[in-house]
């Protein structure tokens, strides 16, 4: 039943949208999206190695917004960012904080060290996808005088 | 040609990407794609998150400059679509300058999103990540009042020109001041899954999602404004919300 979890990341996605007045089919998309990066998430759950599954999530994600975007002729940023935000380590944020306020300090290093881990994989997975992609797109530079 | 107005053009439309949260690679991009459209090859354009600067030198050796202050971002998808869009179609029709000007003007004029609508997806994020995170429905129930509470709290202190980073401590500790006060009441609740909830929606989801993609295409400043950006909006959201923590473990006891 844990993948009940991703209808909520959809439902979180949906109202992601609202907030950042993204409209029409972007919002279905972009939600299903956001659903798709916890799907992959939870399906690769028997390595055991959360970081891991964080980066292959964001890798899925990101490809999957680099495709729609050329589909839908949008920006690619539109889908990431609201595929991203379930995998944002929102709760080692809070519970590294908490460890510190009640003076856990062991504890305090190990979630802050794991919280950092996991946006590092958010961090190269969005860097690897987005550097092969541009190989098929290149940036459009001035040409020098 | 007229030059000013085609150097004004180009910021104007640098400017209203970035003021809504579109990527410096994406705005630099346009600028210069406007330039080449109306046959300026060596337009120069430089832009980091709170800063535009666009120059060109004229044929006859004359240098026009022209800079753009951004003094506040928000996040609006529907308005860097439709700017996107805009820039592809001047490239492609090299509409007069006076065109531009005017449709600029109307994408700026769209309507935000309305104040409650803003509320109400506040709401409902907090408490789809709270059951997300696990929590049960009566967690959902709490996490939607604290949701509810932020946008307000942001649009009271916004009116007041108080500083970015104590919006978001102040945005993030009543919340969980919210959810501690309820959690004191009905001891069954999973306050952590509330809290972790509401606060998700004061994530820097823009900035962790630009900073990478801006330093793979090789802006570093404006990498690095971002990234110092997110880690300073994560530190504020974890001292607002250890702030409510302490706080009420010192009143309540708990």
């Amino acid at each position: 039943m844990e993948y009940f979890a991703c209808f909520w990341s959809f439902c979180a996605c949906t109202a992601f949208c609202l907030v950042y007045n993204i409209r029409g089919k972007a919002l279905v998309f972009a939600s299903l999206n956001g659903a798709l990066g916890w799907f992959v998430y939870l399906l690769l759950s028997f390595v055991k190695n959360d970081i891991f599954q964080f980066f292959v999530a964001t890798v899925a994600t990101a490809v999957c917004s680099e495709i729609l975007a050329r589909i839908l002729k949008k920006p690619a940023t539109e889908f990431q960012i609201v595929a991203l935000l379930p995998m944002v380590p929102g709760n080692g944020i809070f519970y590294t904080m908490e460890y510190c306020v009640i003076g856990n300090n062991a504890m305090f290093i190990q979630t802050g060290l794991h919280t950092l881990g996991i946006a590092g994989a958010l961090a190269m997975g969005i860097l690897l996808v987005s550097s092969l992609f541009r190989i098929s797109n290149p940036p459009y530079r001035s040409k020098l005088p | 040609m007229n030059y000013d107005q085609l150097v004004n053009a180009s910021a104007d439309a640098g400017y209203l990407l970035i003021a809504n949260g579109a990527e410096i690679s994406r705005a630099e991009e346009s600028m210069r794609r406007i330039f080449h459209a109306y046959g300026m090859e060596q337009g120069e354009v430089f832009a980091i998150p709170t800063f535009i600067s666009v120059s060109l030198s004229t044929p006859d050796g004359r240098p026009i400059t022209a800079i753009r202050r951004i003094p506040s971002r928000q996040v609006n998808m529907d308005r860097v679509d439709r700017a996107n869009d805009l820039c592809r179609r001047i490239c492609r029709t090299r509409p007069d300058f006076n065109t531009i000007r005017r449709e600029i003007r109307r994408i700026e004029s769209l309507p935000a999103v309305p104040f409650a609508l803003q509320v109400a997806a506040f709401a409902a994020v907090a408490s789809a990540f709270t059951l997300f995170y696990g929590g049960n429905a009566a967690d959902a129930w709490v996490a939607f009042f604290c949701g509810a509470s932020i946008r307000p709290v942001w649009c009271l202190l916004d009116h007041f020109h108080v500083n970015q980073f104590f919006i978001y401590i102040a945005a993030s500790f009543v919340p969980a001041v919210i959810a501690l006060v309820f959690a004191d009441w009905n001891a069954y609740l999973n306050y952590d899954k509330i809290i972790i909830g509401a606060l998700m929606n004061l994530v820097p989801g823009i900035a962790i999602t630009d900073f990478m993609r801006d330093i793979i295409a090789g802006d570093m400043i404006a990498g690095i404004l971002r990234f110092t950006e997110s880690l300073l909006v994560a530190a504020a959201i974890a001292i607002g919300a250890g702030v409510a923590l302490t706080a009420t473990r010192t009143l309540f006891g708990v």
